[in-house]
């Protein structure tokens, strides 16, 4: 109870005219940066990053993290319209965004999914954070090197339902995702991999250009290819609020994945090194192993809210560990934490005692960036749908456009549009040959964590495997992945002594 | 066709001469004065140590005016670790290398050696401004709570794992075990990403002990998460962590690695812009702004050395960091 008191005196901070004004400002700047491929929060955050210093500081972090916030809602928007994903989570969102705005032609239903799930999933997220914040982070810190191998071998289980129709395709996928993960340099020592005498591969293969090339410019040539095919136009849509409404059997299809999503994606926030991107790919595979109406992958409602949910509740999770500790969950969390340097403060475990203006009035400017995000993003459906009608012969130019300078911005050079372009014509064959990218990308986001997390909890251990079993929460883990994998084996052995007995 | 090519012929002639003689001009007065935008590269991202470093120069250079009144701007090359970063700017071309300057830690300087042919030679070192240093922490509840303590545990045979960042820590824990004598096996070392990674898994409690740098520690320490235990340093620390004896103290020699924080410039580097630059980092490390808002704020050792004094310590730093590999 005592916290939401505290919550109650953040308001009082936040509505202030000035902070109302600059939550405004940070959700709609927020949406622009999100929508935007290649810009992510972490690029929003640092360019806005210097315009603050004058601000007080409280003033100047509800910027920020409304800024942060509202970008997890932007970046749905290319991804659902365009198959280009705006920010790194929104990957899966493209996965059934994407398919039920254009074959079941409902990109109106789809954006309403996706903003109606971010807001729910936010606010759990919100919600946890507000009353278990320090618990929550504590949480987080008990989650030593051994838990999260043990954490991430069951996460990588769950490619397993991502790779469709055809196993094997999946599982190559899986290994050349893992491949492309371990190229730069080694994390724990130093030593170059895969570098081939090049100063650039010695940094690896950059996340955001690889997705904009394998899902984004994939997705130009697949037009590109199909210029023959007629392509009806969308201007029979109705191009309204009313007309984007889902039903009420559609709400409820909406919420159970959107509320498990949210629980779990504010869990991935707050573990070290994890964070929104982990967050959706996990909430997806979780929608995975549960009932969905339509099939996941064909645009299903199911899909859009599971992932949607997922990220943003893990963008208010890794607030946790920042508040509270002073550790920084993600990279944007790095950025936000030297802002908090820059204005004087000092991010520790102390803050929360010491700034409480500060920490409560930051926790709930989430809570009206949430609402006023949520507002604006359902405002602009109409508009962004209009989109849609844009002939297809001026939308490649375009989308390529952005591609590029989205591959470019990211480490501004060229290297990373080498990077889109390749990976581009590397998706677009994989495409073609019926190969699911989604393993890869999965796979490119978790191995980089197991690897570290793995060596780090051998040589604490000096090499005994015993580490994943003697403490409670690793051991847990373990036994749930064992189940997970044996589970079809068995099941598979009764059937056929059951088959062999009648 | 011929037209054109006469046409654009006779304009290069005409034009040629006035970059010629602009050139000619600078090199004879034999005085730099910054007269266009300068490109400042940090090979980090925005927030992190090098950033702020950058940003508190440049404030203060703006502030007092020292560029004549030319903009500064940071430009953020983080390709393959900061390599392709610094490699641009050693090879920056004659000219425009006078506008061009490289924030250059050792953490930077260590890597570039180890895995690219690229040296300090390939540099024109402008001033070394300050200097870090390392402390040992453990836990409030951990078995040992003194340096005393954890070597004559570790002397004995136990094991201990060591937690911190990269670079600098990996070294100062190279030349802390070297120092005690105890091998890598029994007092192992996992390096993170970064220190705050760090921090992360040592209050969690999954490694033994804590090396970090002062101003990334100190909170902790405030609000009695972790204890100082041992300054890998010449002289004690100021503060809070006071209580943290040297190395001498216990009868060892001390072992210290400093990481620097320096600027840089590319091989191509004019000898007046060199000057000029040394000179106006110089008049930075004088100023209130600097001592009061970052070396204090940071905790670090205020150390200026004009480019001279500089070029000499970081040609012995990398002879004798190379020696180590």
């Amino acid at each position: 109870m005592e916290n939401l008191f505290l919550l109650l005196d953040g308001f009082q901070v936040v509505f202030t005219l000035q902070n109302v004004l600059v939550t405004l400002l940070g959700a709609v700047l927020g949406l622009i940066v999100g929508a935007m491929p290649g810009v992510g929060s972490l690029a929003g955050v640092a360019l806005l990053l210097p315009l603050t210093y004058r601000f007080n500081p409280t003033t100047a972090i509800i910027m920020l993290g409304a800024l942060y916030y509202s970008n997890m809602y932007g970046g749905s928007f290319s991804a659902i319209l365009l198959n280009i994903p705006g920010d790194t989570p929104a990957v899966m969102t493209a996965l059934d965004g994407y398919p039920m705005a254009m074959k079941r032609k409902r990109p109106g239903q789809a954006l309403f999914t996706s903003n109606i799930s971010s807001f729910v999933g936010g606010l759990i997220g919100m919600l946890i954070l507000t009353f278990m914040g320090p618990a929550l982070a504590d949480l987080g810190l008990k989650f030593g090197p051994a838990e999260m191998t043990a954490l991430l071998l069951v996460a990588m289980t769950s490619i397993g339902w991502l790779v469709g129709k055809n196993p094997t395709k999946g599982v190559v996928l899986t290994l050349v995702g893992i491949l492309i993960a371990t190229m730069g340099m080694d994390t724990l020592t130093g030593s170059p991999r895969y570098n081939f005498g090049s100063m650039y591969l010695l940094g690896g293969i950059p996340f955001t250009p690889f997705v904009i090339g394998s899902v984004g410019f994939a997705q130009v040539l697949k037009l590109v290819s199909e210029k023959n095919n007629k392509v009806e136009a969308h201007l029979e849509e109705k191009l309204t609020i009313k007309g984007s409404l889902l039903t009420r059997h559609e709400l409820r299809r909406l919420l159970p994945p959107a509320l498990r999503s949210g629980f779990l994606g504010t869990f991935v926030g707050v573990l070290p090194g994890a964070g929104a991107t982990t967050g959706s790919f996990l909430g997806y595979a979780l929608q995975k192993s549960f009932k969905s109406e339509e099939e996941l992958g064909t645009g299903a409602i199911e899909g859009v809210a599971a992932c949607e949910a997922a990220n943003n509740a893990a963008a208010a999770g890794s607030f946790a560990p920042l508040l509270a500790l002073g550790i920084p969950g993600s990279g944007t969390g790095a950025v936000l934490l030297g802002g908090l340097m820059m204005w004087g403060l000092n991010p520790g475990p102390l803050l929360f005692s010491t700034q409480p203006d500060f920490c409560w009035g930051l926790i709930s400017s989430l809570f009206l960036a949430n609402l006023l995000t949520l507002m604006i993003a359902l405002l602009i459906i109409p508009f962004l749908i209009k989109i849609l009608t844009v002939p297809i012969k001026l939308m490649i130019p375009a989308i390529t456009v952005i591609c590029i300078v989205g591959a470019y911005s990211t480490s501004n050079s060229m290297y990373g549009v080498l990077v889109m372009f390749v990976s581009g014509v590397l998706g677009f064959v994989l495409d073609r040959n019926g190969y699911s990218t989604a393993p890869m990308l999965l796979s490119f986001v978790l191995a980089p964590l197991l690897e570290s997390n793995m060596r780090k909890a051998f040589i604490i251990s000096r090499g005994s495997i015993g580490i994943f079993f003697d403490k409670p929460i690793s051991l847990v883990l373990m036994l749930i992945l064992f189940a997970i994998i044996l589970t079809p084996i068995v099941r598979g052995v009764v059937t056929k002594i059951q088959g062999s007995k009648g | 066709m011929k037209k054109t090519m006469l046409f654009i012929a006779l304009v290069a002639m005409m034009v040629l001469p006035l970059f010629a003689q602009g050139e000619a001009e600078q090199a004879a007065s034999g005085e730099f004065v910054p007269t266009k935008t300068i490109e400042w590269y940090c090979t980090s991202s925005p927030g992190g140590g090098s950033d702020i470093f950058t940003r508190a120069i440049i404030d203060i250079i703006k502030a007092e005016g020292l560029a004549n009144g030319q903009d500064i701007v940071i430009q953020y090359k983080t390709d393959g670790a900061g390599e392709v970063g610094r490699n641009l700017v050693s090879n920056t071309k004659a000219g425009k290398a006078d506008y061009t300057l490289l924030t250059f830690n050792s953490g930077d300087l260590m890597p570039m050696v180890k895995n690219t042919p690229n040296r300090i030679e390939d540099f024109t070192p402008l001033s070394h401004m300050a200097v870090d240093k390392h402390l040992i922490f453990a836990s409030p509840d951990s078995k040992y709570q003194s340096a005393e303590q954890i070597i004559a545990a570790l002397k004995a045979g136990e094991s201990m794992v060591l937690g911190g960042s990269k670079g600098d820590d990996i070294a100062c824990h190279a030349a802390l075990s070297e120092e005690l004598g105890v091998d890598q096996d029994t007092f192992s070392y996992i390096a993170h990403d970064s220190t705050g990674a760090a921090i992360t898994t040592f209050l969690g409690g999954h490694v033994d002990l804590l090396i970090s740098k002062p101003a990334a520690a100190s909170e902790y320490v405030t609000a009695g998460k972790i204890i100082p235990v041992l300054a890998l340093s010449t002289s004690r620390f100021p503060g809070n962590l006071s209580v943290a004896p040297t190395l001498s103290e216990l009868g060892y020699n001390d072992v210290e690695v400093p990481n620097w924080r320096s600027v840089v410039g590319g091989a191509n580097m004019s000898d007046a812009a060199r000057d000029f630059w040394s000179d106006v980092f110089g008049k930075v490390s004088q100023t209130d702004a600097w001592n009061n808002d970052y070396i204090n704020k940071k905790k670090l050792v205020p150390d200026y050395m004009d480019w001279k004094e500089y070029k000499a310590y970081a040609d012995k730093f990398q002879a004798d960091y190379l020696s180590t590999l």
